[in-house]
């Protein structure tokens, strides 16, 4: 061993390693000792073909894995001849060619460029050999023979190593062998994301039309007011039978004017098939307007309804240089009623839109957008400052150094629970007793709740008092064999109970799926004995081996479960807890607000639990040792250092929370977001264009605050 | 009286800290331990006021066996138990006023501290504690922008406020310069003399015990193997000396 270390170059190659590893990768490598080596190359070969395979074949509707299989491995056997001549190339010019340091240094880079190159020279010739057009139409080839080029290289490479390993101490470097993994992932990658540059680059003027209306929509921000010239003439229709029609316009000077000869006539008629038999002819002159900008005419019936008649004849006429008009127009269609009493007067209105002025004001989709913003930051806000309060008391139980050094003896945990569980009961059969006195869900939903919240905690709250003092000191009066006795007990009736749900618990949950719900509801009753047989049993042991004045870690199961739900509240996302607060208490910010408070809670408890456990224990230390309470040792150890990464998360909490509120109105939460995704669905996309522009100065504008505000804190 | 019984402390990782410690300390001693870092002083210390829970032993504290007391009974007795630490365990960011007050928690109800309340009367002892350290005119800058030896004073005040029968003092000194740790022995000194409080303190520096104790003993591996007065350790032998500190300890010379 001591001669193949001296000369690197002298080492002895191993060729049956060499054979092994050509007919099976990593083989030649788990023979020469490096088995795990092995392992890892055989497993890359066999992965990358598999995916290739995988991705190659999802081209036509039904992924034909079969030909893909066979396409990938005739593609490995023209890349493994190109590779050979590639490698020839490179053996010759080194042999022959490449003089000298510069050249040995470029030789490598150079090879590998020249691989590319030929690779994607040659790529269309090899695929149009090796596969006919038809199985070319079936698979994605072009991906199929890379990835087929980069494990025949692989393939390569493990066969060079195989002949050059004896132990991992002098194994080549696997540098190459993690590159070409990693180009081939790449590769597939591109793949199977469906990574397409030519598809974006051909298509990008797509963007351009929605883009430019996204990217400036200030326009819609504003109100235009509209000018306009208007004249009326009056029509009679259909004409007075005993008396005069109505009196003929004058043309007027400097102001819009409109004639209608004759003053009255009869009106068209449609009959229930739509044909139309025409009425009178109107001739209609006007000027006054302004020249050369069309102008449109209106017909208001008897009763003021205003509309654009049809199919009597052309209603946007041209207006002259001189500003004049004329036209011809057929009464219109018109159902009087029967009950229509006295002359049928109409109106011909001319009227000639102008240019529209910028007045200054906000537009109505403006104002809706800056009160949805206003909502949303409230949302934000809020959702912080609800989060902040319930989420302080909840990040010290979680502490591990706070929580820790809490215990109690088993009498005080067994008093403890069944004060508890029987406190929270007679709380709540005190608050059925007494809600419906003064008026039930129904009619007092806050009183009910606030009754019910107050006597099932301060009752269980005393009942746990009671019951853990008095276990206690019944365990110090009795003998030790009897207190253990009670505790044993104790533990074997709460042992039971969490028995006995969880199994009830397992009944429905898991044989409800594997044996049906109906056969697992009639099981239940079992299960539930087992469980409780089983927990009771756990509890009698577990307190037979705790003794009575051991100590149970109270603490640290407040810190699992507290911890335990902390984690959950982060996991789902504020976007999952909106749609069920949309459930809950109907769209709108409350949803979105519900659903922030209840992230915020989560992830500050969780952040603000990690604060505390990082403080110095030494002023806790101190302040214990001056005889304070574990209150008082809080308040003034704990709380005082924790100040500075407190306030930093509950910025950086409020950052995110505006942030999100913007969003979660895509979901029903109210706020911008709301706005947004209706924009976007009727796709009114400057609308949409203004709401994001918003969104985006709030957001940069809060960060900047926040910012500031954690300099000066800190 | 503060009497050590056979006082053992086993860790759950099978360390022994302490293996059948006894002693005694009278009212008004200034008592040192001394011995190698490691060998236990901090543990006893912390025993006494059961800031660590002993294994076996028992300590009495004025008759009344501290070993089995439960925690409400505890926080009375640590009342009486002044304690200064090495780091002085200050609160930071808190005024040096506000971490005097700290020293009279034992005796204000808890339900005052939420809302950081202290009467007049305990500011003012506050402020005299202060004073008797010297450095009133501290009293309301933030604790972290004191240097170490105006710390340790802050902590000596905070004990003060407990008007303590006993100060216990975890290694004050091992973080000031030779000028410092004579000023602070000194004003604890001061208390002991003056007021009757008893002192016991673990000390490095054998020029130190020997101007300020009256009594010592000396831990090794959590035995007691050394118990002597103050002319003891002023007068004490090489032999004695490696027998506390370890064979390759070696002594400086002393002048006076």
């Amino acid at each position: 061993m001591t001669e193949a270390s001296l000369s690197p170059q002298k080492q002895p190659v191993s060729w049956l390693q060499a054979l092994l590893s050509l007919f099976i990768p990593g083989l030649g490598q788990a023979v020469g000792g490096a088995i795990s080596r092995g392992f890892y190359i055989l497993l890359s070969v066999v992965t990358l073909s598999g995916l290739s395979i995988f991705a190659a074949a999802q081209r036509p509707r039904y992924p034909d894995y079969t030909l893909s299989f066979h396409a990938y491995l005739r593609l490995m056997v023209a890349s493994a001849a190109l590779l050979a001549f590639l490698l020839a190339i490179y053996w010759l010019a080194k042999r022959y060619v490449m003089r000298g340091e510069f050249a040995h240094n470029v030789a490598t880079p150079a090879f590998v460029a020249l691989t590319v190159v030929v690779l994607g020279i040659a790529a269309p010739a090899i695929i149009d050999t090796v596969l006919s057009p038809d199985e070319q139409k079936q698979l994605f080839a072009f991906t199929s023979l890379l990835v087929a080029f980069v494990v025949v290289a692989i393939w390569a490479w493990n066969v060079y190593d195989a002949a050059h390993i004896r132990n991992t101490e002098r194994a080549p470097s696997m540098s190459s062998f993690y590159l070409l993994v990693i180009v081939g992932i790449l590769i597939l990658g591109t793949r199977i994301v469906q990574i397409n540059p030519e598809k974006a680059i051909r298509e990008y003027k797509d963007t351009g039309v929605i883009l430019s209306r996204i990217v400036w929509p200030w326009k819609v921000a504003f109100d235009y007011s509209e000018s306009q010239l208007t004249a009326e003439a009056k029509i009679q229709a259909p004409c007075p039978p005993d008396a005069d029609p109505p009196p003929v316009n004058e043309p007027k000077e400097g102001e819009p004017w409109v004639i209608v000869e004759p003053t009255c006539g009869d009106l068209s008629i449609r009959d229930n098939k739509g044909k139309l038999t025409f009425g009178t002819q109107l001739t209609i002159r006007g000027g006054g307007f302004q020249p050369n900008k069309p102008v449109h005419i209106e017909w208001e019936n008897p009763i003021g309804n205003a509309f654009t008649p049809r199919g009597v004849g052309p209603t946007d006429i041209d207006v002259g240089s001189d500003g004049t008009f004329t036209t011809q127009l057929y009464v219109p269609a018109i159902t009087i009623p029967s009950m229509a009493q006295g002359p049928q007067i109409h109106t011909l209105r001319v009227v000639q839109r102008g240019a529209s002025e910028f007045t200054g004001k906000l537009s109505d989709e403006m104002k809706m957008a800056l009160r949805a913003m206003l909502e949303s930051i409230m949302m934000g806000l809020m959702a912080t400052a609800v989060g902040i309060v319930l989420s302080v008391p909840l990040s010290f139980l979680a502490a591990r150094n706070l929580m820790n050094s809490l215990h109690t003896t088993t009498q005080g945990f067994v008093g403890g629970v069944i004060g508890l569980v029987g406190g929270a009961y007679l709380g709540k059969l005190a608050g059925d007793w007494l809600t419906p006195m003064v008026g039930g869900l129904e009619k007092a939903p806050v009183l009910t709740f606030t009754i019910y919240i107050v006597l099932v905690i301060g009752l269980a709250i005393i009942a746990y008092r009671l019951l853990s003092r008095a276990l206690d000191a019944a365990a110090e009066r009795l003998s030790p064999p009897v207190s253990l006795g009670l505790g044993v007990l104790g533990m074997a009736i709460i042992g039971a109970g969490l028995g006995y749900a969880l199994g009830v618990g397992y009944a429905h949950g898991i044989l409800g799926i594997t044996r049906g719900a109906e056969e697992a509801a009639s099981m239940a009753g079992r299960t539930g004995l087992l469980g409780a047989a089983l927990g009771a049993f756990l509890g009698a042991a577990w307190a037979w081996r705790l003794g009575t004045s051991s100590k149970i870690p109270l603490g640290h199961l407040i810190y699992t479960g507290v911890r335990l739900t902390l984690n959950i509240g982060r996991s789902i996302e504020p976007l999952i807890w909106a749609i069920m607060g949309v459930i809950w208490v109907g769209p709108g910010p409350f949803a979105g607000f519900i659903a922030l408070t209840i992230h915020s809670i989560a992830a500050l408890g969780k952040l603000y639990s990690e604060a505390i456990e990082s403080i110095d224990p030494g002023p806790i230390e101190a302040l214990h040792a001056t005889g304070a309470t574990r209150l008082q040792t809080i308040v003034y150890a704990v709380v005082p250092q924790v100040m500075p990464p407190f306030t930093a998360f509950t910025l950086y909490r409020w950052d995110i929370n505006v942030r999100m509120s913007t969003i979660i109105g895509l979901v029903g939460g109210g706020g911008i977001g709301f706005l947004l995704i209706q924009w976007i669905h009727q796709f009114q996309y400057e609308q949409a264009g203004l709401a994001v522009w918003l969104i985006t100065i709030t957001v940069a504008t809060l960060d900047f605050i926040s910012a500031s505000i954690r300099e000066k804190m800190v | 009286m503060l009497v050590v019984e056979h006082l053992t402390k086993v860790y759950e990782d099978g360390t022994v800290a302490l293996k059948d410690v006894s002693f005694t300390v009278e009212d008004g001693e200034f008592m040192v331990i001394i011995g190698l870092s490691g060998s236990g002083k901090s543990t006893l210390l912390r025993c006494i006021n059961r800031l660590i829970d002993p294994t076996e032993g028992r300590i009495l504290w004025n008759g009344k066996d501290i070993t089995e007391a439960n925690e409400a009974e505890m926080r009375q007795i640590r009342r009486e138990i002044g304690m200064i630490f090495q780091h002085f365990n200050l609160v930071d960011r808190s005024s040096v006023l506000t971490n005097v007050l700290t020293g009279r928690l034992g005796y204000t109800p808890s339900w005052w501290s939420l809302i950081n309340y202290f009467p007049t009367s305990e500011k003012q002892r506050a402020m005299q504690a202060l004073e008797r350290v010297g450095i009133a005119d501290k009293a309301y800058n933030r604790a972290d922008a004191l240097s170490g030896g105006q710390k340790q004073r802050v902590g000596i005040a905070r004990a003060l406020m407990q008007d303590p029968a006993i100060i216990l003092a975890d290694e004050p000194v091992a973080s000031l310069d030779p000028v410092l740790a004579h000023s602070i022995l000194g004003y604890l000194e001061k208390l002991n003399q003056e007021h009757n409080i008893t002192v016991l303190c673990s000390l490095h520096y054998l020029d130190l015990v020997q101007r300020y104790a009256t009594k010592v003993i000396g831990l090794r591996d959590g035995e007691l193997v050394y118990q002597g007065s103050g002319d003891d350790i002023r007068n004490i032998t090489d032999a004695e000396f490696k027998h506390i500190y370890g064979q390759e300890a070696q002594r400086l010379s002393v002048s006076g």
